[in-house]
């Protein structure tokens, strides 16, 4: 509860500070919304040349590249300003007004600022979404939305999970740039359909750097029913994943030197 | 980058090879899976030459902290010194994509729809030349915006996708619907990206190299036209002092 409300207090905060930017504000809403479009022109000109990709048709993809663009926006909503300013609040020793508060630091520095801006965007991905979903033909089962979108948001945790595996590295190396850069590069790996891979990549993709788990595994499930297999592939791998980020997340706080570190 | 290098392999040989499988079909528009793959490689590596020396925020941050006021003093033009910056920061790039097309391009396999030859290479060096600086006065006119605005990064992001896109660095252009191919050659986007592939690839003959650097160097000189008028108006609202 006591975590709630302060959740509550950084929204309040976070708006207000959004709005102070207004220009700004505007040109998040349109780089995301060019961003989606551009995620579903590639998927469009694909489907020029070939009636199936991984097996699935191009109104199949849609609600797959639709659902990791509602993923990639929750992200951009909730954690993205976060893991920006997390490198230079450890470098500047900042990290030190975190640390002493009654709560989890972990939780503080994850979720502090809210990107109000992103939040209209997760909007409109929310509505692509929903516009996807009802181009497939076909009766929608209602158990198999269940466990799509329960998967989605299992898929943000994991999003998040992966991110700050590349990010807590910064509490050494005092640059995280390049470990970054290779995040990001390496998302592209989810923003494909799992079958596209062959059998060992796969596996790789779904259970050592689980990016598969993010949106392709979820559309998996909602286009074949659950799976149990599936299901507790997911949730059992986001889980140690998230375990294993919080211990090396302690292990790097032990690391941390204040501001000389 | 390394990694980056291993992620669009990945990528392009798991997608390509799936295309091509459930297609049914031995050429994708006029590529071969090989001539497809190669595309894939060599345009990450002239992107890599192309977007060398990014000016990411480096123009934004000068106006916004008054950084600027040194470069108005100097006897140089703020967008040529800056240029200058840029060339010396693609020197590594270039090096990078040589040793990593060295070690790939071998394994790569003959294809039908391309011709690596030392012709093409040579005649990629102007392409990629015109390129580059075609990237870098476009990166421009979102920077500039910082005269007025507080922030331009995400400007500058929305030019980076749609230049991805529109200049082929993620599939090639000519894959793209037939109703917009008219669009796509007549705007400066392909010029970023594919059109230096394409070249490096032997795929253009010499009377369409030098149309395609003409028109390169055409764009280069509107695009200055319009950063031109939005650099002096900036100026005149520049504090000296940081926005």
């Amino acid at each position: 509860m006591r975590y709630l409300r302060l959740y509550g207090q950084f929204l309040k905060f976070s708006f207000s500070r959004s709005l102070e930017y207004r220009l700004d504000f505007w040109f998040r809403i349109i780089m995301d919304c060019v961003f989606y479009l551009v995620e579903i022109s590639i998927f469009l000109v694909l489907y020029q040349h070939t009636d199936l990709l991984g097996g699935w048709s191009l109104d199949q993809t849609l609600v797959f590249v639709c659902g990791y663009l509602v993923v990639d926006a929750v992200h951009m909503t909730v954690f993205s300003s976060n893991m920006w300013w997390l490198p230079i609040y450890v470098n500047k020793g900042d990290l030190d007004y975190y640390l002493v508060r009654p709560v989890s630091s972990l939780f503080f520095l994850s979720l502090r600022d809210f990107a109000a801006n992103s939040f209209l965007n997760l909007i409109i991905a929310a509505g692509l979404l929903v516009w996807s979903i009802l181009r497939l033909p076909g009766e929608i089962s209602a158990v198999n939305l269940f466990w799509y979108l329960f998967l989605l948001g299992n898929g943000v945790v994991v999003h998040y999970t992966m991110q700050m595996f590349f990010e807590i590295p910064v509490f050494w190396l005092h640059t995280n740039r390049g470990l970054l850069n290779a995040f990001f590069s390496s998302t592209k790996l989810g923003e494909r359909p799992d079958a596209i891979y062959p059998t060992w990549t796969r596996r790789i993709l779904l259970t050592v750097i689980p990016f598969l788990l993010i949106a392709a595994v979820p559309a998996r499930v909602f286009f074949e029913g659950p799976s149990i297999e599936l299901i507790s592939l997911s949730l059992g791998v986001s889980a140690i994943m998230f375990l294993l980020m919080v211990a090396f997340w302690k292990l790097a706080l032990r690391s941390y030197s204040s501001a000389s570190s | 980058m390394f990694v980056n290098l291993a992620v669009q392999l990945v990528v392009l040989w798991a997608l390509w090879t799936a295309v091509f499988a459930e297609s049914g079909k031995e050429l994708v528009g006029e590529w071969d899976l090989t001539g497809i793959l190669s595309y894939g490689v060599m345009v990450f590596l002239t992107g890599r030459v192309v977007r060398g020396g990014d000016l990411q925020m480096a123009v934004a941050s000068e106006i916004y902290d008054g950084s600027l006021s040194r470069y108005l003093l100097y006897p140089l033009h703020y967008g040529v010194a800056k240029y200058a910056q840029q060339l010396g920061n693609v020197f590594p790039n270039i090096l990078q994509s040589i040793v990593m097309a060295a070690c790939i391009l071998p394994f790569m396999g003959s294809s039908s729809s391309v011709d690596l030859h030392v012709t093409g290479l040579l005649m990629c060096m102007p392409s990629l030349i015109l390129a580059h600086l075609l990237f870098y006065i476009m990166g421009l006119l979102p920077q500039l915006v910082a005269f007025w605005a507080d922030n331009v990064w995400s400007l500058s992001v929305l030019m980076r996708f749609i230049t991805m896109l529109l200049g082929g660095a993620t599939i090639p252009l000519s894959l793209f619907p037939e109703w917009s191919q008219g669009a796509l050659a007549i705007l400066p986007f392909r010029y970023l990206f594919e059109f230096p592939t394409l070249v490096i690839l032997g795929k253009v003959s010499v009377n369409d190299w030098l149309t395609g650097l003409l028109t390169c160097a055409v764009w280069c000189v509107v695009m200055s036209l319009l950063v031109i008028p939005v650099w002096r108006r900036g100026n005149l609202r520049y504090t000296g002092v940081g926005i």
